[in-house]
Parts: structure tokens; C-alpha cells; sequence
């Protein structure tokens, strides 16, 4: 018996019956009297100013119930997570392929797909800025504002540059990881209407009905008590559903149509323009000593975040925090920087850019451990977290570090199952 | 766009449905039936959230058009669950945890009925072949092929 009442016990998952009888609701398994499907109408540019957007022939088609842009919204066309970046439809300009420019309402999903047929748009395209280093370039075209530059974080622990006399090897890669997309096996979805207390009502697939909440509530410039978000049976998400979805687009179709507005993304649309994971692009030098022990670690990490914002202040706030991994370095610097482009947008995606760091500090331990002859496994415990490591924020770690019981586990394990693997690593 | 009558039978009752000739099964068991544990995924047959049995495979429905299952034997998760209390495989699947967000769910419950009305005492590699067809994006797997191997010995 465990000494705990849910440590170490098994439990079955509290809404795991419903999940398996196929009874539990998911956004796109609601349906409701009188209601109308939806659609977006998006870019096929990446970087454009919209000279024309003819809705008339759409708006005429019988059974289409309302076609919208931008100056149909009653509050603000900005919303995003941390940073207010993105709108509902496209205002100003376009800023990646799949921006939003027009939404429609009809009796049919066909119907819909046939109204988005029938919008006409023309675009004055702008030169796109396709990656980091073109964002950075003098003279690129700005995404944003005034300059390309997103997000900025310098981390700083000890006296790097005073500590590379005392290594006795020193290792240097560049490391790059590439944009993911979550792909969560349910299409976003999402449903609003409002009630006849006025209170419009979303039910969305979401990770956050709060944040969507404020979002829509300042999208139509009505008080927060005037909305209400429910969170449907999410089929999965890994960061992905936290951005917005289809929830402000159905929000404001309902709030002019006064009739419930269903919306269904594509798995195409779906995955064009959710979030993403940031690809970043980390130049690493490492020092140590013979014997194996981490000297200073001095990284300069640079990332295309996309069009839009998202969590990228969050994600450049942990990848450079965690840049030396579960190893106690008492010298580490680290310059972050990420830039607009009009690439994907990049968001929040399982771990907030740590992933991408271990990518970098696994990398550089087993560099090391080549240059100096040593036995990857021995190198890491050498260097593991413990109590009492002061880790590069300042903080000392004073409990609950199991890093070298699961390495020691790990590498039991390891030789059980892949002994020939194990035996090439003190070889190679 | 005149409607077609399809008679088929659908979770062991016969049923006949006016729809228009465009519709997928996915489409008519979802809309015209309310059989909402049906999911719709990727709309092209990759991801199987969409399984259903037919005649007695596994198929997805999002590659069949309603009017194909004149005649059909379909049978979707609300098929499966007996007064509304989990079968052996659905039981299996909450005790393994191989259920996380659930919606690749109803599919895979579907494809491993299948396996077993055929084969009660598969090998663990005959159900990973049976459940190559389902995706899953949250267990990574291993949970799932317990659960139907829990099942089967349970059978």
C-alpha cells in the first residue's frame, strides 16, 4: 500500500466512460435549432495590402446569411495571447498566407463553400520576409510596426568570458530545429449563439475558454458578463488550442445573424493556420574540464516566430532558461532573439521552446563527451542537477531532484534492452 | 439536388434515410442519425477516427458515399455499449488508460470490435497490424494495444 491516497495509486480517468461509450460532446457534436454553418475567406499571399474585396456576389447568393470583413466588428480587431497582433479579419494588411479576410454564414455547408467561391479579392503584394535572417537584413520589409525584432531575452550566470581559461576543452555546434505542427487529431470547432438573455455563448474546442472569453467580449465592445465560453470535449490540442480558434469568427457571425453559428475548420485549414512550434536556431559553445565538469556554456539563440506573436514572449522567457538542461554550469549566457516574418505563426506547443533546448545542451554533452573520451552517461551524472545546484536563474534547487535516480534507471534499463547500443557508446 | 433513400441497417435496426446523392456514410450517420461518435479527422481517410463497421470490417466512412451502403451492415460505437454500459473491449480501453482526449476513440474501439469478432485471441503483432489504421495523437499506442489485449483475454 502506498503511504499516499493518490501517489502511486491507479485511478480509471475521471470522464474516460463517456469518452469510450462515444457519448461525450465534442464542439463540432453539437448541433442546434435554426443554425447556420460558417466559413473563412483567407489570403493566398503571405505579405499584401488589399486593394479590393468584392463581397457582393457571395452576399447575394440565396441562402447565404450574412458575409462580413473587418468593418463589420463592433469592438477591436486585435486579439492574440500576450501580445494584441492579430485580427479577426485583416484590416491594415495581410501578413501571412491564410489570414483571415471575410467570414460567411449560410442555411449549408455547401452553400458556405460556394459563397467563399464567389469573394473576389485583389492584392497589392508586398515582399514577403521568409525567414530570420531576411527579417534582420537592413532594409526588410517591416511585418509589424517598426521593426522586425519580436521578442528579446539576454540570460546571464556568472562571468562567461572570463571562464573559458579555465576549460580544458571547448566545444562548439550549431544546432536548428525545424516548425511542427501539433497536429491534434480533432479539427478546431466551435459553435456560439446567444441566449435570450443577450449573452452570447461559445462552445468551442479551446484549451482557453477564459482567455477567449475577453477575447470575444472585446471583439463586439461588450462587457465580459455578456459572454460566456464553454469548453467542449477537446480531441487534443499540445498548446495548439490555446490561441484562438474559430470562436471569434462564430461569435461575430452570430452576433449579426442572431441565429446560432456552427464552424468546422478542414484538417487543411486547420493546420495552415494553427500555431506552430518555434524552429530555433541555437550556436553553442561549451567548456569543461578534463575530469568532465561543465565551465561555461554561451549561447546565441535566433528563431522565425511566425506572423503573429502568439506565446513567443513566453517561449524566448524558458528556452534560454533552460539552455544548459539538468546540468549545473556555474558560468552561462545566453542572447535570444526572435523575429517577425510571415511564415506560420508560432505558438505554444508542449514545453514553450524547452524541447528545442534540449535539442542544443544533449547535443553539446555528447560533443563533449567525444572530445574528451568519455562515457556520454558518466558525463551527464558528473554534471547532474542535485540538491543544492544553483541552476542559471539564481535559484538553488533545494528538493525533489530525481534527474540522477532516472538517469541511473535509465541506463539500467538500457543495457537490459539495448546492450550492443550501449556497448557502441564507450566506443564511439 | 434531389434525395436518394439509402435502407441500410445501422446498429442492428433497419433504417432508411432521405439524403442528397453528395453525402458521405460519415455525413449521414453523424447528421441524419445523431450518431455523433462518428468523428470526422482528416475527411480523407488517413487518420480513422471515422471507423466504422461494414458488413464487418473496419472501414472509414468519409471515403464512402451514403448512397454506397444500400443494403449495409453498420455498426458505430452507440452500437457497441450495451444499455448504455461499457462492452468488454470499451471496459478494457478505460482500465488500460488508453484513453486520453478521446476522439480517435470511437475508431479504434471500432477497429479492434472488429479484429476480435474475427480473431478473439490475436498476437500482439496482429493487433498492432488491425490498429495500424487508427492515429492517435495523444497515448503513443502502447496503451491502446493493451487495452485490446486485455480484451481479448478477457473473451
Amino acid at each position: 500500500m502506498s503511504k499516499y491516497a493518490v501517489l502511486n495509486t491507479e485511478f480509471p480517468k475521471v470522464d474516460a466512460l463517456e469518452r469510450a461509450l462515444g457519448t461525450a460532446k465534442y464542439a463540432a457534436d453539437y448541433f442546434m435549432p435554426n443554425m447556420l454553418y460558417s466559413g473563412v475567406f483567407r489570403s493566398t499571399v503571405p505579405h499584401a495590402y488589399v486593394k479590393k474585396l468584392n463581397l457582393d456576389k457571395a452576399r447575394a447568393l440565396p441562402g447565404v446569411a450574412a458575409v462580413l470583413d473587418y468593418t463589420a466588428i463592433p469592438g477591436k480587431n486585435r486579439f492574440g495571447i500576450i501580445v494584441k497582433d492579430e485580427p479577426c479579419l485583416v484590416d491594415d494588411k495581410i501578413r501571412r498566407y491564410g489570414d483571415a479576410l471575410a467570414v460567411v454564414a449560410a442555411e449549408t455547408q455547401e452553400l458556405v463553400d460556394e459563397a467563399l467561391e464567389l469573394i473576389e479579392v485583389e492584392y497589392e503584394e508586398l515582399t514577403p520576409v521568409k525567414s530570420f535572417e531576411e527579417a534582420m537584413a537592413p532594409g526588410a520589409p517591416i511585418v509589424h510596426g517598426q521593426t522586425n525584432v519580436h521578442a528579446k531575452k539576454h540570460l546571464e550566470f556568472g562571468n562567461v568570458d572570463e571562464a573559458w581559461d579555465k576549460c580544458d576543452v571547448i566545444v562548439e555546434n550549431t544546432y536548428s530545429t525545424h516548425i511542427l505542427s501539433h497536429m491534434f487529431i480533432e479539427p478546431d470547432a466551435g459553435l456560439a449563439y446567444l441566449d435570450e438573455q443577450g449573452v452570447m455563448n461559445v462552445i468551442a474546442s479551446t484549451q482557453n475558454p477564459h482567455y477567449d472569453r475577453n477575447e470575444v467580449a472585446a471583439m463586439l465592445g461588450i462587457p465580459m458578463n455578456r459572454v460566456r465560453v464553454k469548453q467542449a470535449t477537446t480531441g487534443g490540442g499540445f498548446g495548439g488550442k490555446l490561441d484562438i480558434g474559430v470562436q471569434l469568427h462564430v461569435a461575430l457571425l452570430a452576433w449579426h445573424t442572431r441565429r446560432p453559428v456552427k464552424m468546422v475548420r478542414s484538417r487543411t485549414e486547420s493546420t495552415m493556420v494553427s500555431s506552430k512550434r518555434h524552429p530555433i536556431t541555437m550556436k553553442c559553445r561549451t567548456g569543461a574540464t578534463r575530469d568532465g565538469k561543465l565551465v561555461a556554456v554561451d549561447v546565441v539563440m535566433t528563431c522565425d516566430a511566425g506572423a503573429y506573436g502568439s506565446y513567443g514572449p513566453a517561449v524566448i522567457g524558458r528556452a534560454p532558461v533552460h539552455i544548459v538542461g539538468p546540468y549545473e554550469c556555474p558560468n552561462v549566457r545566453c542572447d535570444a532573439v526572435f523575429a517577425y516574418t510571415n511564415n506560420p505563426m508560432c505558438g505554444a506547443f508542449r514545453g514553450f521552446g524547452v524541447p528545442q533546448a534540449a535539442v542544443c545542451h544533449e547535443g553539446q554533452m555528447n560533443a563533449l563527451a567525444k572530445a574528451l573520451n568519455m562515457d556520454p552517461i558518466e558525463l551527464r551524472l558528473r554534471n547532474a542537477h542535485k540538491v543544492g545546484t544553483v541552476i542559471p536563474t539564481g535559484q538553488t534547487l533545494t528538493e525533489s531532484v530525481g534527474f540522477t535516480d532516472t538517469l541511473l534507471k535509465a541506463r539500467e534499463k538500457a543495457l537490459e534492452v539495448m546492450p550492443e547500443a550501449m556497448a557502441r557508446l564507450k566506443t564511439e | 439536388m434531389n434525395k436518394i433513400t439509402v435502407h441500410c441497417t445501422v446498429n442492428h435496426k433497419p433504417v432508411s434515410v432521405e439524403i442528397e446523392p453528395n453525402k458521405r456514410l460519415l455525413d449521414m450517420l453523424r447528421v441524419n442519425l445523431g450518431l455523433t461518435s462518428v468523428k470526422e479527422g482528416c475527411s480523407e481517410g488517413e487518420c480513422g477516427a471515422c471507423t466504422v463497421i461494414y458488413n464487418g470490417e473496419p472501414v472509414t466512412s468519409c471515403c464512402i458515399l451514403a448512397g454506397q451502403a444500400e443494403g449495409a451492415d453498420i455498426i458505430t460505437l452507440e452500437g457497441v455499449s450495451v444499455d448504455g454500459k461499457p462492452d468488454v473491449v470499451q471496459q478494457a480501453f478505460i482500465e488500460s488508460g488508453a484513453i486520453q482526449c478521446g476522439f480517435c476513440i470511437p475508431g479504434m474501439i471500432l477497429t479492434a470490435e472488429a479484429l476480435l469478432m474475427k480473431n478473439p485471441h490475436p498476437t500482439m503483432e496482429q493487433i498492432k497490424e488491425a490498429m495500424s489504421g487508427n492515429l492517435c495523437r495523444c497515448t503513443g499506442y502502447k496503451k491502446i494495444e493493451e487495452a485490446v489485449a486485455l480484451a481479448a483475454s478477457r473473451m
